[in-house]
């Protein structure tokens, strides 16, 4: 693992249901940052970096109230939201392995009870760029988007709608192992799913992640700097980001459509790690809602589109199956944070400290944000 | 053919910006699909450059109003207040039959939500809407 960019150290706010959080989202955000930092036995002054994703508190003004050192990188991705969760770990990993910056924290703060909420839209009496053709038909809202996308994927490959059952009925299971879930102690049943209201069909109102209040950072190093931390180093085996050829296009227009954009990450991830899914032991999957994260299962190559009823069923993606996916219960059932929750819970299986625990496992997989562009993903090992 | 029915959303919601290269689809009322002067290419979003030659010399092609739905989502939760009343809405995604991979979104505005479907043929029509930004006519859909 010389040479290579580690995670030293991982961290959380409290999680909360949306208008939870007493404290502020920047407040939110520093108590990750510090919890991600004092894991790593580092100390504030050790911190050269940050990296985000769509997140408002900015580094500048992060990096004065914390009091880090002296700051040699700053970056954030461009386009969509989640689906930079990934590529932010990546733009860390680029830095530090470049020699940029020694000690850089990835994190997002996400209070939708302070701001904006995600699953409501506001009402302009004109709409610009690429919502001109999609607002004045009441096409608004991330579930909308990704409803249109899911609809036809289904149509195309057979799939049913207890498939998508299938990721919601996992998260909640795992998050049943998880003190830290909002969800923690509310299972849910598949009876509960099908009878839950639709928000946009085929999505039931479990099939949609929530909206949440809450913090969560990493800490990224040098293999030689982690030698001297708290906890072991977790590796970065591999990262990518990707959107493929015209496959931007607006308002349901890009080439492939209807398409979660994880092939060409896909190819690009397996081919620099040198592995292929079937040595991945264990994932998490970014849900913004389950159809894409059946897409994204697919796209990254785990089975056949055509396949992923069976790939699902009977446990095939629960703690135990050939495929455990969100084991804190991921976005929909321990907290949306904007989907980094999901890189902490995957450094958390390589140092063997998840509530569901894969026992054994050496690769750990993160993809982020389906049915946005670019997507990312992110491959974590364990210290040899 | 151009129309005064609404369909499923109220009469005071949002309406497109018009801009540089949006204008001749939003009040036309005919389906003028931009085309590249250079190449031939034919693109949808219109955009300020062809995606295939770079030109930016740039025109329009009508295509015929037959389309098949490809996609659709039916809205229950209303996103924005406003639109409380609307729900359930289907919105539709309309491959042309003309050339299917040209894609819009819409809505069939003489169905009702359940009656919408993959394979659903459509023919497009215009709604006439106006605020104080001026007059748009909106591509819209009925079933046949």
């Amino acid at each position: 693992m010389e040479g290579r960019a580690v995670v030293v150290g991982v961290g959380e706010s409290p999680y909360y249901k949306r208008g939870g959080a007493s404290e502020s989202e920047f407040q939110l955000a520093c108590i990750a940052i510090r919890n991600a930092v004092e894991d790593a036995g580092l100390t504030m002054a050790d911190v050269d970096g940050f990296a985000s994703y769509m997140d408002r508190n900015e580094p500048v003004r992060l990096s004065n109230a914390l009091g880090t050192g002296d700051l040699h990188f700053t970056g954030q991705t461009f386009g969509g939201g989640g689906n930079g969760t990934a590529a932010a770990v990546a733009l860390a990993d680029m830095a530090v392995s470049a020699g940029y910056a020694e000690c850089v924290v990835v994190f997002r703060s996400l209070a939708q009870g302070q701001f904006h909420r995600y699953g409501q839209a506001g009402k302009s009496r004109r709409a610009g760029g690429s919502a001109a053709y999609t607002a004045p038909y009441g096409m608004l809202s991330a579930a909308q988007i990704c409803a249109m996308q899911t609809t036809r994927w289904m149509y195309d490959h057979g799939v049913t709608q207890d498939s998508l059952a299938e990721v919601a009925l996992a998260c909640f299971a795992h998050a049943q192992h998880n003190p830290r879930a909002v969800r923690y102690g509310s299972p849910l049943t598949r009876e509960e799913y099908h009878a839950s209201r639709w928000i946009a069909e085929p999505f039931h109102l479990y099939d949609c992640c929530p909206e949440n209040d809450g913090a969560a950072a990493i800490v990224v190093t040098t293999a030689e700097r982690a030698r001297d931390c708290a906890q072991p180093g977790v590796p970065i085996v591999a990262a990518a980001q990707g959107l493929a050829h015209r496959g931007g296009g607006a308002a349901f227009t890009e080439a492939g459509f209807p398409t979660a954009h994880y092939d060409l990450v896909a190819r690009q991830l397996w081919n620099r790690a040198g592995v292929k899914p079937a040595d991945v032991p264990v994932a998490q999957f970014y849900e913004n809602f389950t159809g894409p994260v059946l897409m994204a299962i697919a796209e990254m190559g785990f089975c056949e589109p055509g396949e992923i009823n069976d790939f699902v069923a009977n446990g095939g993606i629960q703690l135990g199956g050939r495929l455990p996916i969100n084991t804190s219960g991921g976005n929909l059932a321990e907290a949306y944070i904007h989907g980094f929750g999901c890189v902490v819970e995957a450094v958390r299986q390589m140092r063997g400290s998840s509530t569901c625990q894969v026992e054994g496992a050496d690769l750990s997989l993160v993809v982020a944000g389906p049915g946005f562009a670019p997507g990312s993903a992110v491959l974590f090992g364990r210290d040899s | 053919m151009t129309t005064t029915a609404s369909g499923p959303l109220p009469d005071d919601w949002t309406l497109p910006r018009l801009g540089r290269v949006n204008t001749e689809w939003f009040t036309s009322g005919k389906l003028l699909i931009q085309t590249c002067n250079a190449c031939g290419t034919r693109q949808h979003p219109p955009e300020e450059i062809c995606h295939q030659c770079g030109s930016m010399d740039l025109a329009h092609t009508e295509l015929g109003a037959n389309g098949t739905v490809h996609s659709f989502t039916v809205a229950h939760y209303a996103v924005n207040r406003a639109l409380a009343d609307a729900v359930p809405y289907a919105v539709v995604l309309v491959a042309l039959d003309d050339d299917p991979s040209i894609r819009i979104v819409g809505n069939v505005i003489d169905a009702d939500p359940g009656e919408v479907h993959i394979g659903m043929p459509v023919r497009a029509t215009w709604v006439e809407r106006s605020d104080e930004n001026g007059t748009v006519l909106l591509p819209q859909w009925v079933s046949r």
